[in-house]
């Protein structure tokens, strides 16, 4: 038991001397939509910063370009810094993270800033944060700290359902009270697949989506706002110049960049014709400028993006690392899919943003922070495993390697 | 069982499930998801390329309309009748103004003060936020939107806009209004020439397209944008002289006063070897630049009805009635008018010689009805000539010359005349048109062959022998009476002489169209011969009413009933008509005046009383215009008005001398020895042997006189009269014997106050052997 403790220990300070390097695909594939992004942004804002529709930009074209810039650089330091820190270390304070974003989401229920159609904002120090964002890392961290903590006993509704369901619970009776619907139901995802990935038993699975599904039923007919979402996802053509406005708009984008786009800067829907084009539209932008072929690339530079990231977690070096790894993946994908499908008309119209692409400073430092702790992950992985190849092997060396010699 | 401790300390690594519910995850969320999402993708932007595409153009584009120049429409010597101007159409854009947010009442203000449209309007029409185009004023004139401009400018407001559009100037207002049309506030033309060249006038508008952004201004950096030029119309010449046309509608519009018409009046003026139209009048008219308003009188009538529905039916009664033009557009039994043409098939034909003799005791019996009444009867007009005959207008010779023609030749000329066009069926009605190139000509209606050849019923023959029971158009008598007196060819009347591109260049040219030759060169001649007795005999001639002295002109009056009306209501209703023919000797034009219903007014109803005189005055203005000298005979020298020459300055005696070489006499008032004033004015036309007050010293009289009615006073009774106010007379036309002629008609009325040396100018007309001829 000793033995144990201290070779965990023993362990965590070899790792924090002596770690790998970052995973390079990952790292490639993040910057690479990093760099197309924000010069996505410059495209796609060009025309709402010049006629400074939201008062804010005072008419200069590159407003929205320049702060997305300085995030992103910025957003690379906390990146390449979170790769450093050791997993161990995010395990430690993951609760506090997730305290942290229920007290926020609490607090901005009282000091925050409207704005589409919530209560979402806090200002701190002249910038803006979502407390929701938080409280996605949050859910990841804890969760993967309290799975490890109850390992075998995850089959269980004590340990296995019930904390989880409160704590999730907790965070979207707050995110509804804001309103905050897609942030609500990214979470319960992200929170789904830790609970997936976790061990929980399936048959919880298959009651919570019914249970979810009962009470998104319940939610469309009680609130007004989504039901006419709905109609507007059955039917965006039936009133295209109000409820499926948006919609319309985003179909306009994307089915008349054709196979090779109009070019890259040579949008017409952003001129005022699409709202939120460099927010949660940006990828009709892309697909109307750059095509089919450069939406789909990009579209598959994601995959391969999420791919690596899932790869990374099935060969990370312990459950913990595994879980984290697995959940912000998750989130990644679930965004990403989520977004392209409402641009697409996929599903119905609600407000998620595309990771990496979408302008917003809070947003991509979270995410890029997020990518870090994959990348943090990564370094973890000795150089041998790549080539180990059958999981039930590659658990059985692990095991192995995690002995002390 | 593994300890509980190291339970909840880290576990070493995921547990196989754990690692297989990734690789699950890997395999859902990060290949069949983003497959799903390509597939879309390829489904909206590769296979529904096409329709978002376009659907997303119409979405970005504006487009504006650059209006193409309407071409101008001239007279045959170049005198504008027709022509478009630059104008703006004023509208605002009331969610720019939201956009914006500018002053909606600053603006509302402002264009209500510049365009004078109600204020309150403006307000209520940039309310609607939504739209992006509301119209505060059409057509407004160059200074008017310049002011707009101004005002936009000055405030910087981007909600006003203006749209360039063009407006139709008519510069001679009413003249030839039903020929030459108008356009609607479209710019397309709704009547006359306007209507039926309107594919040549209007050309091809441009567009310019736009990309614009969704505030509806122009999109940055993007050259997306696309110019259609615009094809200016074409301009078309029109064979009207407007001097002509000018002289005609006066005269007519003097006769529509003098005889109380009725129903309108129409005149045609032909180039008899042409078939050209030079003037072509329907009464009543209106103003091209505003050819919504009727004349006041009728106006006067429409305001006096109390329901508004039914006021607005009358208006637009009225105002289909003004745009109608009655020379093609209405048809008419032309009575007498036509025996020229049932004259000229039996010369042609040999039926009739100019020895035969005719007799008319009165009446003619004819098979299938009651017998034909001549309009003298009794007792009827005796033994005739055949140029008696014509010259008398005799129903009962004419019957009996058509009878000669047979009715199967009298058919046939009557088609070859373009009065139909022959059926294969001979039980079919039958029509036929000049296919002249204006729209809306309307057919004449004939009886079917059977009918008409029938051998035992001779009532339509005998009835078309003298002008009745069928319909045709002024344009078609006219046209078919060209050809009798041309030397027989029918030709197709044109009105469009030119069609010229916008540089000048001639683009089309209307060469005349002989459709055929109906009767010969010679019968012609005889026709001719015989239509000159009819006005220049002023013994025996019907149309001597319409004789001008100095010229040799033909012609033939005409009295109808509308037999149709008459059946239906016992109503008798004259049209009187004239067509007449000069120089007669070698024709030129032919001038064919139509009243239709006139009024009790004293003057007998007749072609012979009111159409010849109006032909008469018409052609004394015509003729002259169109450079033809007058020839006097030494008697006509005699009575013909005289103009007055310039006597001031000179000595009284001089100034006697003057005058009494002129045809005048004189007075002289005062003690001078040198004239310093004259009444009437120099140059002034009035009757010969008119007094002239010569004044020596003298102030002439500022008092005013009241006009006597000079109506059946003789011309020289009437110069008397008058002369004893210091009033003078002049003939409007023709006048043949002035102790004869009488007056039926005066420009000045009855009663109205004249200054001293007015020239009064009155109708005269032979008023002996009156009769509905």
């Amino acid at each position: 038991m000793q033995t144990a403790e201290r070779t965990l220990k023993d362990h965590s300070r070899d790792l924090t001397i002596s770690r790998g390097p970052v995973d390079v695909p990952f790292l490639m594939l993040t910057l690479l939509l990093l760099g197309v992004g924000v010069v996505m942004v410059l495209s796609a804002s060009y025309a709402s910063a010049y006629y400074d529709l939201s008062k804010e930009t005072g008419g200069n074209a590159t407003y929205y370009f320049t702060r997305q810039l300085v995030f992103a650089l910025v957003g690379v330091a906390v990146m390449l810094a979170a790769s450093r820190v050791p997993l161990k270390l995010y395990s430690r304070f993951s609760l506090w993270v997730l305290g942290a974003a229920v007290v926020l989401l609490a607090a901005v229920l009282v000091i925050g800033s409207a704005g589409g159609g919530g209560t979402r904002w806090i200002l701190v120090g002249g910038i803006s944060i979502q407390p929701s964002e938080i409280a996605k890392i949050g859910v990841i961290l804890s969760f993967a700290t309290l799975i490890c903590r109850y390992g075998n006993l995850m089959g269980t509704f004590k340990y296995g359902v019930a904390p989880f369901a409160a704590i999730l619970g907790v965070i979207v009776v707050l995110l509804f009270l804001e309103p905050h619907l897609s942030a609500s139901i990214i979470i319960i995802l992200v929170g789904a697949v830790m609970l997936f990935i976790g061990g929980a038993r399936l048959f919880w699975f298959i009651g919570g989506l019914a249970g979810v599904g009962g009470l998104f039923l319940v939610a469309i007919t009680v609130l007004q706002y989504s039901s006419e979402r709905i109609s507007a996802w059955l039917d965006p053509f039936g009133d295209p110049s109000d409820t499926g406005y948006q919609i319309v708009q985003s179909l306009y984008a994307i089915g008349s960049g054709g196979l090779f786009g109009l070019g890259l800067g040579q949008s017409r829907q952003k001129y005022l014709y699409l709202p939120e084009e460099h927010n949660d539209f940006i990828f009709s932008i892309i697909s109307e400028e750059l095509g089919f072929v450069g939406a789909g690339l990009i579209l598959l530079i994601f995959a391969l993006l999420v791919v690596r990231g899932y790869w990374i977690a099935m060969h990370s070096r312990d459950r913990y690392s595994f879980l984290v790894c697995t959940g912000i993946t998750s989130l990644l994908a679930l965004q990403v899919i989520l977004n392209v499908a409402v641009c697409t008309n996929l599903v119905p119209c609600t407000g998620i943003s595309l990771p990496f692409f979408s302008y917003g400073g809070s947003a991509l430092l979270v995410q890029l922070g997020e990518a870090g702790i994959i990348l943090s992950v990564s370094r973890d992985i000795p150089v041998t495993r790549a080539v180990k190849k059958r999981r039930p092997e590659s658990v059985k060396s692990k095991q192995t390697l995690s002995e002390p010699s | 069982m593994p300890d509980k401790r190291q339970k909840l300390n880290f576990p070493d690594t995921p547990n196989a499930m754990m690692l297989r519910r990734a690789l699950f995850l890997l395999i859902v969320c990060g290949i069949v998801a983003f497959l799903v999402l390509g597939l879309r993708l390829f489904k909206l932007q590769v296979l529904d390329h096409g329709f978002y595409e376009t659907a997303a153009i119409e979405n970005q584009i504006r487009k504006t309309t650059v209006t193409a120049a309407r071409g101008t429409i001239y007279d045959t010597n170049m005198k504008i009748l027709a022509m478009s101007a630059s104008v703006d159409n004023i509208y605002i854009s009331p969610a720019e103004i939201k956009l914006y947010e500018e002053d909606a009442t600053l603006i509302a203000q402002g264009l209500s003060e510049i365009l004078g449209v109600d204020y309150e309007t403006i307000l209520a029409r940039a309310a609607d936020t939504e739209s992006w185009y509301q119209t505060i004023a059409r057509k407004v004139e160059p200074e008017v939107s310049d002011q707009v401009r101004a005002f936009k400018n000055t405030h910087d407001l981007k909600g006003i806009k203006l749209e360039e559009d063009s407006k139709r100037y008519y510069p001679y207002g009413s003249l030839a209004a039903q020929v030459i049309g108008f356009v609607g506030t479209e710019n397309a033309g709704l009547y006359g020439i306007e209507h039926y060249d309107d594919d040549i006038l209007s050309g091809v508008n441009g567009r310019i397209v736009r990309a614009k952004n969704a505030a509806g201004t122009d999109m940055l950096f993007t050259s997306f944008e696309d110019y259609y030029d615009a094809e200016d119309g074409q301009d078309i010449v029109l064979s009207i002289d407007s001097t002509i046309q000018y002289y005609m509608e006066k005269h007519l519009e003097q006769a529509v006063r003098d005889y109380d018409v009725q129903n309108g009046a129409a005149a045609i003026a032909m180039d008899v070897t042409t078939g050209e139209i030079l003037a072509m009048v329907s009464l009543g008219s209106f103003d091209l630049n505003d050819y919504q308003m009727v004349a006041p009188e009728i106006q006067a009538l429409i305001d006096a009805e109390q329901d508004e529905e039914k006021r607005a039916e009358l208006l637009s009664e009225a105002q289909g009635k003004q745009w109608r033009n009655k020379a093609i557009n209405d048809t008419y039994e032309p009575g007498s008018t036509f025996k020229i043409l049932t004259l000229s098939m039996a010369l042609n034909e040999g039926s009739v010689s100019l020895n035969d003799s005719f007799y008319c005791g009165g009446s003619v019996p004819v098979e299938g009805r009651d017998p034909v009444k001549c309009w003298k009867s009794p007792p009827g007009h005796g033994a005739q000539t055949l140029t008696q005959a014509l010259q008398h207008s005799c129903n009962v010779a004419f019957v009996d010359i058509g009878m000669r023609v047979g009715a199967e030749k009298f058919y046939d000329y009557c088609e070859a005349f373009g009065f139909f066009d022959a059926a294969v069926d001979p039980d079919d009605q039958l029509t036929g048109k000049t296919g002249i190139d204006l729209g809306g000509e309307a057919g004449s209606l004939w009886w079917p062959a059977n009918k008409f050849e029938n051998p035992n019923n001779k009532t339509q023959l005998a009835a078309a022998s003298f002008g009745q029971t069928f319909t045709i158009t002024p344009l078609q008598l006219i046209t078919a009476v060209s050809a009798c007196t041309n030397g027989g060819y029918l030709m197709k009347p044109y009105i469009v002489r030119e069609v010229r591109n916008s540089d000048g260049s001639v683009y089309a040219r209307t060469e005349p169209t002989v459709v055929r030759q109906v009767i010969s060169e010679e019968t012609s001649r005889t026709v001719r011969a015989m239509l000159e007795q009819v006005v220049g005999d002023k013994n025996e001639g019907t149309g001597k009413n319409a004789y001008v002295a100095g010229y040799r002109i033909g012609g033939k009056t005409g009295t109808s009933t509308n037999t149709v009306l008459e059946a239906q209501t016992g109503e008798k209703e004259y049209i009187v008509s004239f067509v007449g023919v000069a120089p007669i000797d070698d024709p030129k034009i032919a001038v064919l005046v139509l009243l239709d219903c006139p009024g009790s007014t004293g003057v007998y109803i007749s072609g012979g009383q009111m159409g010849a005189p109006t032909v008469g005055k018409m052609f004394a203005d015509i003729l002259p215009y169109m450079g033809k000298e007058p020839q006097y005979t030494e008697q006509e020298l005699q009575t013909v008005d005289k103009t007055v020459p310039e006597l001031t300055g000179m000595t009284a005696a001089e100034a006697g001398a003057k005058a009494e070489s002129s045809g005048l006499t004189f007075r002289v008032i005062g003690t001078s020895a040198a004239v310093t004033a004259q009444i009437p004015a120099a140059n002034s036309v009035v009757a010969a042997g008119s007094q002239v007050i010569l004044y020596c010293g003298a102030e002439p009289s500022a008092a005013l006189e009241t006009v006597p009615d000079l109506t059946d006073l003789s011309y020289s009774v009437a110069r008397q009269q008058l002369g004893a106010y210091a009033l003078y007379i002049r003939a409007s036309g023709p006048l043949t014997d002035p102790a004869a002629v009488r007056v039926t008609g005066q420009n000045i009325a009855a009663g109205t106050a004249a200054a001293h040396g007015t020239v009064i100018e009155v109708t005269v007309a032979d008023k002996s052997d009156l009769g509905r001829y």
